[in-house]
């Protein structure tokens, strides 16, 4: 009964195979109709790089008048020439140049473009990738025009479009529009569709108790490098969307090196995953609001000596970890049975003989941030204040060791090491 | 072999089965492959929740995360014996079973592995996969030579297909197209978009789409008794899926009835055929495919909206039309326990719904079913139309324990004097030590009147005490 239906699917198939490995999607209509505004504008809709993404432009900027007015002085000295007196992108020295100036004109064009990819394009020109290698030839302004003043030149531009009121991706939904569809899809169903953690799969991935999935707009996130009560830079999100979040229990197997309970996104092109954060970013406004990044500094790693493992003991006792860890750092100190998060929920404290369970990382550094910052939300603080460095990274490396049961510190540096 | 030595052989196989699965523990293929807890993608196994359903649709894939390399990227990244081994799964059912015929009279029944299940299963390229299932039923029952036994069996289980991802096709037929990490979907970024559309073709289960995924609940059907070759106690199952018509028979050599509970149609449990669906704009899914039954064939449309997912609510209504072409056949008008020369054509057609609220889960699905091409002869004697109903309600009580309850209501059809209308009412405790490991024990009530004639009907309670180790 099954020879012939198979026979026939099996060829039907092998079409289909040979029909989806010869034909790969027109570079035109791959990912929207960007080309066209490459075309248009000069401007690929490519995601700003970590070091720019944390960058936008204060709201009152775009629409105040004293910097609309000293960006126009800017911009009819050193702009006007490529980008044309009516930034249409047709200045004189712009006609030639094989990548045409951008036509701030052009509303769909602008409203596309995020603010902290415009300060991007603004600082750095044409000098880096992908616009290096498209024959790019502005230059980069960085050196010459401080942050107020390409914030001035930009908040100018943007008078152009005709747009009232701030750049922001509220306002210009398609700006977001891939990472809104990629979080549609990937993401949607645990943090929900207005990003408060409260989609369908959470409930029942771990059933009134922590952790539940994140809720965007209360501003408050576990992993971070920015200190404790502040939100964190993108490349924080960006390290979790990565590596994704483990967790305890899992299936009774083999093999696994993680039992995630948020799944990795390290597949998926860095730029979409840069996409989906800037989507992510706009559920909570303070990260347009904040006017300052302070990071918590992370030293380099010294070596781990036996020495500074049991120095690492008495740091453990002396800052009372054990209360929550337990004595031997299993999660089963006396506090435990007790803990839990803002959200009145039940919180295991972590089981620190088992780092692969770690959810902000087992590197030396990973648990050298997690102890700096602690884990907003959580019963977890933050050690900055009370931690030297060097204390730090005696703690760090006997947190490690404590994955061979805390037996000698001998042991431990293997771990480390 | 006699029925001694077999429940001999099965319980070896059982205690072997148990030494080797708590020492090596189960195989779950697509956690290994990606790092994840069972509970991503299940509410518990193996009922998927929306993350796994939007898994399974992309081919089982990280949805928006497909590896680039396919499976060259995995052996490069991981080595062939770890890629070997991540592909696959086993998967062991087995427990005991005690039948209630009246209040004095019951039956207390071992199942050793009902199924011992291999699986083999992962993505090949981003935009394809494959699926294999390899089934050995230690006790399963056949039909052979117009008697029914039992009999240990092997070989491709309910389900083997390949999933490919058309929307790079359609692109180079001129639609546009977006990639989302690796995977090609129709449309535009802030516009339409389609994920897929997806084929299954091979040996395919297509319900999983549907509101009511028949083979993704957590009560799964009682199995088929039978003694002295003829069916002695028909399986308890969902009866909305059922085949739901008395005197029917699958094929004209084999002269094999088609059994009221069997599972038939767009709700098979795996069948031969195509399946093409896709899901629009993360509302509306559309499904369309055809499926070989018995003699003939039948084809579907499936749609479903999913019209809310937010404070942790999920709710979703699908609506199905099934039609089959000489997928059964009546019996002779002559001889009625002997099929005739008339194959029949069956319309299907329902409605489900799922509501998803904190940690409960409840479905449910009506569905009708019609039958066309009667002997003339037959017509006064035969009930062509019938309808079944399934609700159930999973609730997790704490993060280790489901209990479930579910309604099966089934108003049958067919030959007018073998009719009879069922109802029953199972509950089901289900304990998950580990993720992948559940003990459960579960109660069924007929809820009719207690008829020793009927297989539907003769017993009052049955009640399972078994083991599944899911993947």
């Amino acid at each position: 009964m099954l020879a012939n239906p198979f026979r026939f699917l099996a060829v039907a198939v092998f079409v289909l195979l040979v029909g989806l490995c010869a034909t790969r999607p027109p570079a035109g209509r791959a990912n929207g109709d960007k080309d066209k505004h490459e075309q248009k504008g000069g401007h690929a809709h490519v995601p700003a790089p970590t070091e720019y993404a944390d960058i936008h432009v204060p709201l009152s900027v775009w629409t105040a008048a004293r910097m609309i007015a000293r960006g126009k002085e800017i911009y009819t000295t050193r702009c006007a020439v490529c980008h044309g007196d009516a930034g249409d992108g047709k200045g004189p020295a712009g006609v030639a140049l094989p990548l045409k100036p951008a036509d701030f004109r052009d509303k769909a064009g602008v409203a596309e473009m995020r603010d902290n990819y415009w300060f991007w394009r603004v600082s750095e020109g044409g000098q880096v990738e992908p616009f290096k290698g498209r024959g790019s030839a502005m230059p980069p302004w960085k050196g010459q025009l401080s942050v107020e003043e390409r914030w001035a030149v930009m908040a100018y531009q943007h008078t152009f479009s005709g747009h009232q009121g701030p750049h922001v991706p509220w306002e210009h939904p398609g700006s977001v529009a891939m990472g809104r569809d990629i979080y549609a899809m990937a993401c949607v169903m645990c943090h929900g569709v207005d990003g408060k953690g409260d989609g369908s799969v959470g409930p029942m991935l771990s059933p009134r108790r922590a952790p539940q999935p994140r809720d965007f707009t209360a501003g408050v996130f576990k992993f971070r490098s920015t200190p404790s009560g502040e939100l964190p830079i993108t490349a924080d999100l960006y390290r979790t969307v990565t590596e994704g979040i483990a967790g305890r229990g899992g299936p009774l197997t083999f093999g696994m090196r993680r039992h995630r309970i948020m799944p990795s996104f390290r597949q998926m092109p860095e730029e979409q995953r840069l996409e989906v954060l800037e989507y992510v970013k706009t559920f909570h406004r303070g990260f347009w609001e904040r006017e300052e990044i302070t990071r918590v500094t992370i030293p380099s790693s010294p070596p781990a000596t036996p020495d500074r493992i049991a120095r690492g003991r008495d740091v453990y006792v002396n800052a009372k970890c054990f209360e929550c860890h337990g004595e031997s750092g299993r999660g089963d100190g006396p506090a435990a049975p007790t803990l839990k998060n803002d959200d009145k929920l039940p919180i295991e404290a972590a089981d620190l003989t088992r780092p692969s369970q770690f959810k902000n990382g087992a590197r030396p550094e990973d648990v050298y941030r997690t102890l700096m910052t602690g884990l907003d939300g959580t019963p977890m603080p933050s050690y900055a204040d009370s931690l030297q460095p060097d204390q730090a990274w005696d703690l760090v490396f006997y947190v490690l060791s404590l994955s061979l049961g805390g037996r000698a510190a001998e042991a431990g540096l293997r771990v480390v090491r | 072999m006699s029925r001694r030595s077999l429940i001999g052989v099965a319980l070896v196989a059982t205690v072997v089965g148990y030494v080797r699965v708590e020492s090596a523990s189960a195989i779950p293929a697509f956690a290994r492959q990606y790092d994840l807890q069972c509970n991503v993608c299940h509410t518990r196994p193996p009922r998927l929740n929306r993350f796994g359903e939007q898994f399974h649709m992309m081919g089982f894939q990280i949805p928006s995360a497909a590896r680039p390399g396919g499976l060259v990227g995995t052996l490069q990244e991981d080595g062939p014996i770890k890629t070997l081994i991540d592909s696959l799964a086993l998967r062991i059912e087995g427990g005991l079973f005690e039948y209630t015929e009246s209040p004095r009279e019951t039956e207390t029944k071992f199942a050793p592995p009902d199924e011992i299940t291999l699986f083999v299963a992962r993505p090949l390229l981003p935009d394809l996969s494959f699926f294999v299932e390899i089934e050995g039923e230690p006790n399963g029952v056949v039909f052979e030579k117009r008697r029914y036994f039992t009999k240990g069996e092997a070989g491709l289980g309910k389900e083997a297909f390949f999933m490919l991802n058309l929307g790079r096709l359609l692109g180079a037929l001129g639609a546009p197209t977006m990639e989302m990490g690796g995977q090609t979907m129709v449309g535009k970024h802030g516009g339409f978009s389609m994920h897929g559309p997806m084929v299954m073709a091979g040996k395919v289960d297509p319900n999983t789409n549907f509101s009511y995924a028949t083979n993704r609940q957590l009560i799964a059907p009682t199995e088929l008794e039978v003694k002295r070759g003829a069916v002695e106690r028909l399986p308890v199952v969902p009866y909305a899926f059922a085949s739901k018509f008395f005197g029917l028979f699958k094929n004209r050599d084999e002269r094999e009835p088609q059994l009221v509970t069997d599972q038939v149609m767009y709700n098979t449990a795996g069948s031969p055929g195509a399946d093409f669906h896709a899901m629009i704009n993360d509302v509306f899914l559309g499904q369309v495919g055809f499926l070989r039954e018995n003699e003939g064939f039948n084809t579907y449309g499936m749609a479903r909206f999913d019209l809310l997912d937010r404070r942790e609510l999920a709710f979703n209504v699908s609506a199905l039309v099934n039609g089959g072409l000489g997928v059964v056949r009546a019996p002779d008008p002559d001889d009625r326990d002997h099929p005739g020369g008339r194959r029949l054509d069956r319309l299907r057609y329902g409605v489900a719904a799922n509501v998803r609220w904190k940690d409960l889960d409840v479905y449910g699905a009506l569905i009708w079913d019609q039958l066309y091409g009667l002997p003339g002869e037959l017509r006064s004697d035969f009930d062509r139309t019938a309808t079944g109903l399934s609700v159930q309600a999973d609730y997790l009580v704490q993060e280790k324990i489901m209990v479930s309850s579910r309604f099966d209501q089934l108003w049958a059809g067919g030959l007018r004097n073998e009719t009879r209308d069922g109802s029953v009412l199972s509950v089901q405790a289900k304990f998950y030590p580990w993720q992948n490991v559940a003990f459960f024990v579960r109660d069924s009530v007929n809820l009719r009147s207690f008829v020793e004639q009927s297989p539907l009907l003769n017993w009052r309670n049955q009640v399972f005490v078994g083991i599944d180790w899911d993947f």
